[in-house]
C-alpha cells in the first residue's frame, strides 16, 4: 500500500526510543501521535533506530518498585503502538535499523500490522506527504 | 556557616532532563535498590532534572483522557514516598542555580537546595559518585 492508498498527511518518524518512562508516564510520543492523527487528517509513522523495537512483541514493561509503592503505570510503547494501529494508524519499522538490533528477517516477530520498510523505501515518499516531522 | 553534608556510601548527580532519556528512569530503580541493599545514597539533581521535586502537580498527573479514572503519581510523590521509605539513609539536593533558572519554586521540604559552588562538598561527602546524563 502506498502512503497515498493510506489518505495519511502527515508522516511523523520515532527515532528516540525510550524517554521519560518513569516522567511522562501515559503521555509519551505514541500519545501524541494518537491525537495529531485525529486532528491532522491521519499520520503514517515510521520508527527507526532504537525505537524500532516498538514494533516487536514483548511482554509488557514491569512495574517499578519506588519508595513502598508500586508503580504500574511507566510508559509501554507496545499498546500505544496498538492503539495507533487500531485507529487506523499505518505503522512502518526501518529494515536496516531492525537488522542492526538482530530483528530482521522474522517477521513473526513484529506486532501484527506493522509493516517492514525498505531502506530508503519512506524518504522517497516525503514529496507525497503535506508534513514529515519528529516525534 | 557552611552546611554539614552527612556522608553516603553513593551520590546520584542527575545531569539530564527526565523526559529526554530513560536515565532518570534507571537512576531511580538505582536508588531504590541500594537503599533496599541498606547503602545510603545522596540524590543532587541538575538542570531540568530540578523539576523532578516541584509540588505544583500535587500528588497526581493530569489526567489521562484515554484512561480518566486511572491514577499517575506525580515524581515528586515518587521522590517524597523515596524519601519517606528510606529515613535517615537518602538525602535529595538540588542545584538553587538550576532550579531558579528554570523557574522552578516550591520543591518538597525535604529537598535541599544548595549553590552550584557547594556541589564539591557533596561529592566529598559521598564514598562514590555517578553523574548520569547530561545537562
Amino acid at each position: 500500500m502506498t502512503d497515498q492508498e493510506s489518505g495519511a498527511r502527515v508522516l511523523a518518524i520515532v527515532e528516540r526510543g525510550y524517554r521519560g518512562a518513569l516522567e511522562k508516564q501515559f503521555f509519551d510520543e505514541l500519545y501524541l501521535a494518537t491525537e495529531l492523527h485525529r486532528q491532522l487528517g491521519g499520520l503514517d509513522i515510521l520508527l527507526r533506530g532504537p525505537a524500532v523495537t516498538y514494533g516487536l512483541r514483548a511482554d509488557r514493561v514491569p512495574p517499578l518498585r519506588i519508595g513502598n509503592r508500586t508503580v504500574d503505570t511507566v510508559s509501554d510503547p507496545r499498546p500505544g503502538l496498538r492503539a495507533l494501529l487500531e485507529a487506523g494508524v499505518t505503522v512502518w519499522a526501518d529494515e536496516p535499523d531492525l537488522a542492526a538490533l538482530g530483528a530482521a528477517g522474522n517477521p513473526d516477530r513484529l506486532i501484527e500490522g506493522v509493516r517492514i520498510a525498505r531502506d530508503g523505501e519512506l524518504a522517497v515518499r516525503w514529496p507525497e506527504y503535506d508534513m514529515v516531522c519528529f516525534l | 556557616m557552611a552546611r554539614k553534608i552527612p556522608h553516603t556510601d553513593v551520590l546520584i548527580t542527575l545531569m539530564g532532563a527526565p523526559h529526554a532519556s530513560d536515565r532518570t528512569t534507571s537512576a531511580l530503580r538505582l536508588t531504590q535498590s541500594l537503599l533496599e541493599r541498606g547503602a545510603s545514597v545522596q540524590v543532587w539533581t541538575c538542570g531540568y532534572a530540578t523539576l523532578l521535586t516541584q509540588r505544583a502537580l500535587g500528588p497526581d498527573k493530569p489526567r489521562n483522557l484515554a484512561d480518566w479514572e486511572r491514577a499517575y503519581p506525580s515524581t515528586a510523590t515518587l521522590a517524597e514516598e523515596l524519601l519517606t521509605a528510606f529515613p535517615d539513609r537518602l538525602y535529595w539536593y538540588g542545584c538553587r542555580f538550576c532550579s531558579d533558572d528554570r523557574g522552578a519554586f516550591d520543591h518538597l521540604p525535604q529537598v535541599v537546595l544548595r549553590p552550584p559552588a557547594g556541589y564539591g562538598a557533596n561529592v566529598a561527602a559521598a564514598d562514590k559518585t555517578l553523574l548520569v546524563g547530561v545537562i
